[in-house]
């Protein structure tokens, strides 16, 4: 696992805040802890532009109580995968596109738009992914609190119980 | 072959430099306006636009090029992650293994070696194998029907019948390893849940022996055969840098020069005791695409004969642990349409925090645009079809009947249903007389 600990020891050389903060999970896998915006766009546009990740195979949104993480899977050409994170607060879910980068993530991050509730700046213009045209406007059922089951999919509302009125919104 | 090649690239460059010109000769502001005046918009879809699966492609025509393309999918999307997050693991493979029809195995394979990984567990050699034979059987029957499915875009209806004829065989091979068609339900968190006995390994090479003289002949068809060729070379390019640029995977990758295979990158199961040959080349094409898949099957058959030569004995499963330990992971697989990522994370419990499956038509998608452009509306249907997109693994969806009430109509009932359609519309079709049939009785 040489390469994947060259990879680690010059990224912490250059960003001095990834110590402690990345290690190699396992042969071909890399992860790093949460970063804030400006943080995870230095280090993915180093990744990008010096260090041969060529490809983003896709990004994973997560529900982390109070904030949103975004996981966004990097891979340089000996197949090793880096999951590289960031993290922004449900009560101001705001991050750049990484579209002009990688083009292949429009549609994740559209993704995030639609599931999570994110606001992604930057992506180019087109139809909204995956959710249909008719979902009520701040339902975003991938977050913990969002249930299904308060779901009505005839009339397209959502109903929680009154006592649990505020979740699942934003 | 090499007559054809030269014969139809010539066509091509002519062609892109006829279009070069036209554009050049276009400098001036009025000769643009006439160009957009003459531009049309056609709505293509969601019903069916090539395959038998939804999405809408909102086609801009200048006489019959397109000039561009919006790609609109996501109308099969079930909210298949988050019902994951409310179910067992067990429970989950089922779910996982509907992600597709096609390649169940492939995912539920990805997500039983995450699993594994998460829980610390080694699967016994002989399960590693099993899923292997699956695995390349699978990839067999989903390029069988790809082929096919490509032959009938192209009015090639006698190659059609001919690879779904041929698919059969190996469906009722995977329907006696499995007791399913589709759907195996072979795997399970620790292994497999059905061995492969003597007698199924002699059939399973008997097909293989079988199945060898066809794919030779198919390839031989593709290589010499002028209306295929005709139709197929140039058409829907994706060039080397270009499907680096938008992340392509599978055959869609490989026809464009770039060795991108899970199988020999990272190899799992037992992929890494047996040779995996990778196929490329460097067409770029839809005739790329295709060369690519039929070799791929010759070698998949290579894989099988080896996996049925020499595999262990042994048990087929360990016992799994219901409860996960706390972590997450990244399981990579290589699906028949390309790499297949599903990323889990579990908190302790019996039931996963977070699942997420990115799979491989979800990348292939992102280069259609620029595939469609410049192409005649008629090469739309075979480019669109060329990247295999299997509607139900991008939008991660189980089939559900939405309707409040889910009924199975037999064919008289079907036919019913037709007449008081078209009844309710002003049509009366009652009085048709049809000759009296059984169907799948």
């Amino acid at each position: 696992m040489q390469a994947e600990q060259e990879i680690i020891d010059r990224l912490c050389e250059k960003f001095p805040f990834l110590n402690s903060r990345i290690h190699v999970q396992r042969q071909k896998r890399i992860f790093t802890g949460h970063l804030i915006k400006e943080e995870f766009e230095q280090v993915i546009r180093y990744l990008h532009d010096e260090m041969g990740f060529y490809k983003a195979n896709h990004v994973v949104g997560t529900d982390e109580g109070e904030n949103l993480g975004f996981i966004y899977l990097l891979t340089n050409k000996e197949g090793i995968i880096l999951a590289l994170k960031e993290i922004a607060p449900k009560s101001d879910p705001k991050i750049n596109s990484m579209t002009g980068m990688y083009p292949s993530l429009e549609r994740h991050e559209r993704e995030l738009v639609d599931l999570f509730g994110a606001e992604v700046q930057g992506l180019p213009e087109g139809p909204s992914y995956p959710l249909p045209d008719g979902w009520p406007k701040g339902n975003y059922p991938l977050r913990k609190e969002w249930k299904p089951e308060y779901f009505d999919k005839n009339t397209m509302t959502y109903n929680p119980p009154v006592n649990d009125n505020d979740k699942g919104k934003h | 072959m090499d007559e054809n090649k030269e014969r139809m690239e010539s066509r091509v460059n002519a062609e892109n430099k006829e279009s070069r010109e036209g554009t050049e000769g276009m400098d001036s502001k009025e000769n643009r306006k006439n160009q957009e005046r003459n531009r049309v918009v056609i709505p293509i879809g969601p019903q069916h636009p090539s395959l038998k699966e939804p999405s809408s492609f909102t086609i801009t025509l200048e006489g019959e090029k397109v000039v561009d393309a919006v790609v609109g999918i996501g109308y099969v999307h079930r909210g298949l992650e988050k019902a994951c997050e409310s179910r067992t693991y067990i429970q989950n493979l089922y779910l996982i293994e509907r992600v597709c029809g096609i390649c169940s195995h492939t995912h539920s394979t990805a997500f039983c070696q995450g699993i594994e990984e998460l829980a610390g567990i080694t699967i016994p050699r002989r399960a590693a194998y099993i899923r292997v034979i699956v695995a390349e059987l699978e990839r067999l029957h989903s390029h069988l029907l790809w082929l096919g499915v490509a032959a009938h875009e192209i009015g090639f209806d006698t190659l059609f019948m001919y690879s779904w004829r041929d698919r059969e065989k190996v469906l009722d091979i995977l329907a006696e390893i499995c007791g399913n068609r589709v759907n195996y339900g072979i795997n399970t968190i620790g292994g497999v849940r059905r061995d492969i006995d003597s007698e199924m390994m002699q059939n399973i090479l008997k097909m293989a022996d079988y199945l060898q003289e066809q794919l030779k002949y198919y390839l031989d068809l593709v290589m010499t055969d002028q209306t295929l060729s005709a139709r197929l070379v140039g058409i829907g390019k994706l060039s080397y840098e270009e499907a680096l640029k938008f992340g392509v995977v599978g055959p869609v990758a490989r026809a464009a020069g770039i060795m991108d295979d899970i199988r020999i990158i990272e190899p799992y199961a037992a992929y890494g005791e047996i040779p995996v040959k990778p196929v490329t080349d460097t067409h770029a094409d839809v005739f790329g695409r295709t060369v690519v898949r039929i070799k791929e099957m010759l070698e998949s058959l290579e894989i099988i004969r080896f996996s049925v030569k020499n595999i262990p004995d042994g048990d087929i499963a360990v016992k799994a642990p219901k409860r996960v330990p706390a972590g997450e992971v990244i399981s990579r697989t290589e699906a028949p349409r390309g790499e297949n990522i599903h990323y889990i994370r579990s908190n302790g419990t019996d039931m996963p925090d977070r699942v997420r499956v990115r799979a491989p038509s979800q990348a292939n998608w992102q280069g259609m645009r620029h595939m469609l452009q410049g192409q005649y509306l008629a090469d739309v249907p075979i480019t669109i079809a060329a990247i295999d997109p299997c509607y139900s693994c991008t939008d991660r969806a189980i089939i559900v009947n939405s309707e409040s009430s889910t009924e199975v109509m037999d064919w008289q009932g079907l036919r019913q249903y037709s007449i008081d359609w078209y009844k309710k519309r002003g049509i009366d079709v009652s009085q048709v007389k049809i000759p009296e049939r059984k169907l799948y009785v």
